[in-house]
């Protein structure tokens, strides 16, 4: 892949949670509103671009026996650090994303382009896929989170968007809620992938 | 043998590394954490005790260590006199861990203004219900100078039907204050002497 390639397939082609199926935890769990999605992508790309960073680094150090010990020490550490900086900038977020943060460490997606790709690419490469991959899995979870939010409580972002005689369905900001949406969607990106007559689709 | 001290070697000064990396984050952002928790969870607690807003007593904080415990103390101060006191501290024993308590006082005839939950994990609908105000105005009014306890073990706090625990984790945390007022009363209310008198001049021409 080159450059323009890599800054790119995270937002389409490994579109993280449609297409590579991945770190669907958190796009079940925090999606209840835009903001919360919004928040947790954020949080996540940001660990996910440092640590491509770092194993990438890191990559002609790591004996490859211990190798994924290491990856999940760097993130492990940087999630951390980025629970603190939330706690210590935007506090009611964090309480509301709550144990979801210290959860990012085992989010697939992040040990995943560990592994497949930071750990046999340069450094600019791999920071790039951590931000290509980071803005699809922010982009897909606020998406979610605004359908949700948009339908389960009749704002976007806090904002109402219907008049006071919308009756907000509230199923849709529950649990059962996330899984349809995110079904849905998953059923409409195939569609769409299928028409065009693209070879990635999800069975 | 070489194979297995380079293996520790990386790991470990990855780990050290990392451990560093930590330790400087935490130290340097540890004082704004502390605000943001103050500003948004003791805040609320605060501002219902005492029934003014939380922006200008968040700052009248003194912590004062137990053992190895510390319990943070907020006051309102008027006219030269402190007009109330609030005591946090975390009951022991609920149903999901602790329940942490606040409990504001008027320290000039020692009568409990009002007992706030600060936070707590306990499962909604049975446990959470220690946040009720019906629950937890058998607080207002008590005087802390002696332990409380539940109607079941001879005292005079009902617990909730079916959150004993939870009930005993809010009886815990108040006897914790009444210890902790007990033994530190007068040392909080030099404390708060000592600290006003410094800003006097301010306090007097308000």
């Amino acid at each position: 892949m080159n450059f323009r390639q890599t800054l790119t397939h995270g937002l389409w082609r490994d579109l993280p949670p449609f297409r590579m199926v991945l770190g669907l935890c958190p796009t079940l769990a925090v999606t209840a509103t835009a903001e919360n999605g919004l928040g947790m992508g954020i949080a996540v790309t940001f660990v996910l671009i440092f640590s491509n960073m770092f194993i990438s680094l890191l990559r002609k150090v790591i004996p490859d026996k211990v190798r994924i010990a290491s990856y999940i020490v760097v993130i492990a550490t940087l999630v951390v650090i980025v629970e603190l900086a939330m706690k210590a900038f935007f506090f009611p977020l964090s309480q509301q994303l709550g144990i979801y943060i210290p959860l990012i460490v085992v989010n697939c997606i992040i040990l995943g382009r560990a592994e497949a790709f930071a750990s046999r690419n340069p450094v600019h490469l791999s920071m790039a896929d951590g931000l290509s991959v980071g803005l699809g899995f922010s982009i897909s979870l606020t998406l979610v989170g605004s359908i949700r939010e948009i339908l389960g409580v009749g704002t976007w972002f806090g904002m109402a968007v219907f008049p006071d005689s919308f009756e907000p369905f509230g199923f849709m900001v529950q649990a059962p809620g996330a899984f349809l949406c995110l079904g849905l969607l998953l059923g409409l990106m195939n569609a769409w992938s299928r028409r065009r007559g693209e070879f990635f689709i999800q069975t | 043998m070489r194979e297995i001290a380079h293996l520790v070697l990386v790991l470990g000064v990855i780990c050290s590394l990392s451990a560093a990396a930590l330790a400087y984050v935490r130290t340097s952002l540890a004082g704004r954490i502390e605000m943001q928790e103050d500003f948004y969870v003791r805040g609320p607690a605060l501002e219902r005790l005492f029934k003014q807003p939380a922006e200008g007593l968040l700052t009248e904080k003194l912590t004062v260590p137990v053992g190895d415990q510390t319990y943070p103390v907020f006051y309102l101060r008027e006219a030269g006199e402190v007009t109330g006191l609030a005591v946090e501290a975390a009951g022991h024993g609920g149903y999901s861990g602790d329940i942490v308590i606040m409990i504001g006082l008027d320290p000039r005839d020692d009568r409990v203004l009002g007992v706030e939950i600060v936070s707590h994990s306990e499962t909604p609908g049975v446990g959470a219900k220690v946040e009720l105000a019906s629950f937890r105005q058998q607080w207002t009014g008590l005087t802390l100078d002696q332990p409380v306890s539940l109607t079941s073990d001879g005292g005079g706090i009902d617990a909730i039907t079916g959150a004993t625990f939870s009930s005993r984790a809010m009886v815990d945390g108040t006897n914790q204050v009444v210890e902790m007022l007990r033994d530190h009363r007068q040392e909080i209310l030099l404390l708060i002497e000592e600290r006003s008198s410094g800003g006097a001049v301010s306090g007097g021409e308000g």
